[in-house]
């Protein structure tokens, strides 16, 4: 059975070769490298910026002062306390959390992104008014990210997520869909292989194209992470990708021609990458994106690459795409038992 | 061998495809199936090379059910009338993936090459091949397995008259090696040349099934080719 498999496996890869199917999921990493490189060198426009600060917090003297005369420069908030605060930015309402240090006799300001265009305009906004004042302690004594990474690797789950769901719903169907067409399906059907060979063998594939672009992405990212996590991420990158490519083959299955199956993978491409990729966006479609396949997998993946998250946080999601994967598999099955628009 | 089949069904919609038939081949047999487009024949064969799965019916070759496809694979080989191969792969790659699949031994591989003269284009795309030589290699590649049944839907629709001259010769060849063939047919005179036994679809029955010389006798043929 394993020899059978692994003949057709690399019968699929032939063939993603040689119909360019390869090229595709090569490319798109090296693209999105690129544009990331792009869009990182542009400049931010920070109108006003949203600075918290903490209720009764011993700040340098003239600091709070100084920062509430500014008010065309500032809007300020108010926190019981840093956890608070740190939520109200995590949620990305402002820019930036003031909170007083006895040790340094300063503040200690807290962002989302130490090397970002906002964190440059909050310091040189402070420096600026200490100046005004001409006091020489450190207003600023220190500055903590609570995320140690650029645009790219913020929008990296993103970008998993949509090599996912390329290959799961767009290059899969096809290949499916142009077997059954010029009846290569029907030809393997006519030696010994089992049909769960075939669909292994599909599966394989899917998976062995996800992980290569997935490996290429962040080859070119050059992306450090901690053993316990790449684990972590190694386990979802391959329920996704068994998931998403019984899914994909089972899109395939319901499609007589290679056309149809690209419109029909589109329909399903699309409703599952956008709702999941904006759900942090949008309050209405984080209540909506939890019902999509496609969640399930960009929810670790975001919580594992971007806040330390691991394989034990995310049991359901786990069990939700290895069933979702397991069901699509069946069905195909089923289809093709009955050669279905064969 | 022994192909037995039995109230074999597949209906399509407006009532089309294959009603309730049913007969019997014996080893040997070089069978013509005839009848107009639309008559059930490319509907029986794909049946019987487990491309449909039909409605009712039962099939056994030496015992062996239809529905027991894995054994039966290697008792039935299938010709379709366009060729399924793999056309961005060589003509060798297309041999050597369905001789792994059947686990037999790469040697047979050259001898099909040779027997089928397509060793000056073992290394050729399928693509660029002409369907004569694609045909060639579809047939080559379904008597890998060595099956003692072989199913010929419409062998040479659309070859010109040295490749049909050729697959006669062939199907001929194969006959008296002791194969039983089975093909669908619209030339009379290939029917004439070729088969020991003619039989007749009509609307998806059988409606005629003797030898050459009571068939051209018949008023069956005469309405058929009227």
């Amino acid at each position: 059975m394993i020899r059978n498999i692994a003949l057709l496996t690399f019968n699929d890869l032939a063939m993603a070769l040689k119909n360019k199917t390869l090229y595709l999921v090569l490319f798109i990493p090296l693209f999105v490298f690129l544009t990331l490189e792009l869009v990182d060198n542009n400049g931010t426009d920070v109108q006003q910026i949203k600075i918290g600060l903490i209720e009764n917090g011993d700040y340098p003297a003239g600091l709070l002062e100084s920062i509430e005369t500014a008010e065309g420069a500032f809007e300020v908030f108010w926190f019981v306390s840093e956890e608070q605060g740190t939520r109200w930015l995590e949620e990305r309402n402002g820019d930036g959390v003031l909170v007083p240090t006895k040790e340094s006799g300063g503040s200690l300001l807290i962002v989302l992104e130490k090397a970002s265009f906002e964190t440059l305009v909050i310091v040189e906004s402070i420096a600026e008014l200490q100046r005004a004042v001409e006091d020489r302690s450190n207003w600023i004594s220190e500055i903590r990210p609570l995320q140690d990474a650029a645009i790219q690797r913020q929008m990296l789950p993103t970008w998993i997520l949509m090599l996912v769901l390329l290959v799961g719903f767009i290059v899969l169907p096809t290949q499916v869909a142009e077997e059954k067409e010029k009846k290569l399906l029907l030809g393997l059907l006519q030696t010994p292989i089992r049909e769960a060979e075939w669909l292994l063998a599909k599966i394989a594939l899917g998976t062995i194209l996800i992980a290569i672009a997935a490996l290429l992405l962040h080859l070119l990212m050059t992306f450090d992470s901690e053993p316990g996590g790449r684990l972590s991420y190694l386990v979802f990158l391959l329920a996704g990708g068994f998931c998403f490519s019984a899914f994909g083959i089972f899109v395939g299955f319901l499609c007589r021609t290679q056309a149809s199956a690209r419109t029909l993978g589109v329909l399903f491409y699309l409703p599952h990458l956008l709702p999941s990729a904006l759900a942090d966006f949008s309050e209405k479609l984080s209540s909506v994106a939890p019902l999509i396949p496609s969640y399930q997998f960009y929810q670790p993946v975001r919580s594992i690459l971007l806040d330390g998250g691991e394989v034990a946080d995310f049991p359901l999601q786990l069990l939700a795409l290895v069933g979702v994967g397991l069901l699509a598999s069946f069905l195909s099955w089923w289809l093709m038992k009955r050669r279905w628009l064969m | 061998m022994q192909l037995e089949v039995h109230d074999l069904s597949k209906i399509y919609k407006g009532n089309r495809g294959l009603l309730a038939t049913g007969f019997t081949i014996q080893q040997g047999e070089l069978i013509a199936l005839v009848g107009h487009n639309g008559a059930g024949k490319s509907t029986l064969l794909k049946i019987l090379g487990g491309w449909l799965i039909p409605d009712s019916g039962e099939v056994r070759v030496d015992g062996i059910d239809l529905k027991n496809r894995r054994a039966l694979v290697r008792k039935i080989g299938f010709v379709p009338e366009t060729p399924n191969l793999f056309d961005l792969f060589s003509v060798e790659y297309n041999l050597i993936l369905f001789a792994r699949l059947f686990k037999i031994p790469v040697a047979r591989i050259e001898a099909t090459l040779t027997e089928f003269n397509l060793i000056p284009f073992r290394r050729s795309k399928v693509q660029v091949l002409s369907k004569g030589l694609k045909q060639r290699v579809s047939i080559g590649r379904s008597l890998l397995a060595d099956p003692p049944l072989m199913l010929f839907d419409e062998p040479t629709s659309g070859l010109d008259f040295d490749m049909t001259k050729e697959i006669y010769l062939l199907l001929e060849r194969l006959h008296a090696s002791g194969k039983t063939i089975l093909f669908t047919s619209h030339r009379p005179e290939e029917i004439k040349a070729l088969a020991t036994r003619i039989m007749v679809l009509h609307q998806g029955s059988l409606v005629f099934d003797g030898s050459p010389a009571e068939y051209f006798e018949s008023h069956i043929h005469q309405n058929l080719y009227s």
